[in-house]
């Protein structure tokens, strides 16, 4: 396989960037900024008891400002593109090449995703120097290394849903009223705002079943060093039955799609 | 050899229906009634290598669909369609390397980024050798006279320099098969000249099969020895675009330029007069009486300049669609 051209479609994309600076500078405030709301507010809570749900200080500010680093590895993606492209047609002009489409946007999403980590991680810098907090370095390879692992797997997770959602636009113009629910529940579900263990028992134990976590709380948790075996194993098991899963459906969905696929726009 | 060849291909798509206003936009939200649109409706042909082949019909006829069967986006409901011995719709990368769909409106250019970002990716999705990509390049470029545009973004070029653009990036693999959809849509008088000649070039130069759908009937008029006239989905003339006029127009034109203002009272018992506004006179008339009707006039009224032709090819598709005879 010649891997070059996908590189050149990452690099391609990279260079895109660039003529929206402003754009993408805007979107980084926001992150950051939203990240800070966070932060102040657990900030606050700490001010008055040494253990909130079973976290100290140290372990919930160093959550919070490792947010925005996983939303950048995790949660920053093109595939909504996807539905663009098949919506105006421009869907075409990918098919009639000898290039695999998915493989496409996984290049595009990988230069979003670098820039964004390149970023995050000098805000991250940034922010430890003003705000000067007691956060946890986690200096035990073996979570460095699983944390690492359910990224990754937390990464290719988004990026199947993210197709999913866009693979709508086959069937309907209607493709943001899905996703705009899905972001709110990603917001809420994926631990944005708070670890999820701090939720009820059962809550939490339903949400594990979900892929919502997996995409930043699993991840964080295991960079905390705070898991268990079981909850390790029980993780990755959930997490690859989902990929796999989202895997088939997803060959299943484009296979249907195509058939449908309209090439409109002219 | 053939290399395309096409079986009672059919593709309907479903759309559906909606009345005009706010209630009927309220009603579509609990039913929508579902209407089927037969876009191609069982048409065949045969293409040869090399050949260059024009599609021509009105808007909405089912030329890009056809199209569009032809280069795998669209899933036929039924018939068959082979290319190069491929069947389409499967989408095979060597398949895919053989041909080249380029559509008026769509591109695949990038935007923001010079044209030959675009270029150098699609050397790399083609699989192109690093001096076939570099000649061919060269020579395209130098064809279409842009070879100094390409580290321009292409958002800064104009309509006609940017679908030049498309045209090299499409071409860059030398396909084997080209489609060519509306390929001077948009583009003013002397780039459509201009973007002709490429076009005849391309085929001549590199034995490439080319079929072209273009509602400007001279596009089709120059480049093209055989025609395929489609509308409604359904084809209507599959031939030789000079025996056209044989088969469906059996009048000729006569043009006369008269010396003093005449009396036009007479002319429409010669034939149909197609204008008449002095000093010039333009009479649609049966083929089997264009002399006698010549010498009539030549004899009667002070002539300046005097014309018999074959009629126009666009007056023939013309009547082709309005009278449907088939």
């Amino acid at each position: 396989m010649n891997l070059k051209k996908y590189w050149l479609v990452a690099s391609n994309s990279l260079q895109e960037y660039f003529v929206y600076r402003l754009n993408f500078i805007l979107w980084r405030v926001r992150v950051v900024v939203s990240m800070l709301i966070t932060y102040f507010l657990w900030f606050a809570v700490f001010s008055s008891s040494k253990q909130v749900f079973g976290y100290s200080e140290n372990q919930m500010l160093t959550y919070v400002l490792l947010l925005s680093f996983m939303n950048s590895l995790v949660l920053s993606t093109q595939t909504f593109r996807i539905a663009e492209e098949i919506n105006m047609g421009t869907l075409s002009m990918y098919l009639i090449r000898p290039v695999n489409y998915f493989s496409y946007n996984l290049a595009r999403d990988l230069s979003d995703k670098a820039l964004n980590v390149i970023f995050s991680v000098i805000e991250f810098i940034i922010l430890i120097l003003i705000l000067k907090p007691a956060i946890i370095i986690q200096s035990q390879p073996s979570f460095i290394f699983l944390f690492l692992g359910a990224t990754t797997l937390g990464a290719i997770l988004y990026f199947e849903i993210g197709i999913i959602l866009s693979s709508i636009a086959f069937w309907s113009y209607e493709t943001w009223a899905p996703r705009f629910i899905f972001f709110i529940l990603v917001s809420f579900l994926a631990g944005n705002y708070f670890p999820l263990d701090i939720l009820p028992g059962p809550l939490f134990h339903a949400l594990s079943y979900l892929p919502f976590s997996y995409l930043i709380f699993f991840p964080l948790k295991l960079y905390l060093g705070e898991a268990s075996g079981g909850f390790i194993i029980q993780g990755f098991t959930v997490v690859a039955l989902w990929i796999v899963g989202l895997y088939f459906f997803i060959n299943y969905l484009w296979a249907k799609g195509l058939r449908a696929y309209t090439s409109e726009g002219q | 050899m053939k290399i395309i060849t096409v079986q009672k291909l059919k593709k309907h798509f479903k759309v559906y229906k909606r009345g005009a206003g706010l209630r009927a936009t309220l009603r579509s939200f609990l039913s929508r009634p579902e209407e089927t649109v037969k876009a191609v409706d069982g048409i065949s042909f045969e293409i040869e290598k090399g050949e260059l082949l024009g599609f021509i019909g009105p808007n909405g006829a089912g030329k890009t669909t056809t199209l569009k069967c032809l280069s795998g986006l669209l899933y036929p409901t039924s018939g068959q369609v082979k290319v190069l011995g491929f069947t389409p719709f499967d989408r095979k990368p060597e398949y895919l390397k053989k041909i080249s769909l380029v559509m008026g409106q769509k591109n695949q250019l990038w935007w923001d980024l010079p044209a030959i970002d675009t270029f150098r990716l699609n050397k790399e999705i083609y699989d192109i050798e690093d001096s076939d990509y570099e000649r061919n390049l060269a020579e395209l470029s130098q064809l279409l006279e842009v070879s100094h545009l390409v580290s321009i973004p292409v958002r800064k070029l104009s309509l006609g320099q940017r679908m030049k653009m498309e045209l090299i990036a499409a071409l860059i693999h030398r396909p084997e098969v080209l489609f060519l959809d509306e390929p001077t849509i948009g583009l003013d008088v002397v780039m459509q000249k201009n973007m002709r000649d490429f076009i005849a070039q391309y085929n001549r130069r590199y034995q490439s099969t080319i079929l072209l759908t273009s509602h400007y009937m001279s596009d089709v008029k120059e480049l093209c020895k055989r025609v395929i006239i489609i509308d409604n989905g359904k084809i209507i003339y599959d031939g030789q675009l000079d025996r056209l006029g044989r088969k469906y127009a059996d009048y000729k034109t006569v043009t006369v330029i008269f010396e003093k203002p005449v009396d036009g009272k007479k002319f429409p018992e010669m034939g149909e007069v197609v204008s008449f506004k002095f000093p010039k006179l333009v009479l649609s008339v049966p083929r089997k009486m264009s002399k006698h009707i010549a010498a009539k006039i030549l004899e009667n009224y002070p002539v300046e300049d005097f014309n018999i032709e074959d009629p126009e090819v666009e007056d023939i598709v013309r009547r082709v669609f309005s009278e449907k005879k088939v």
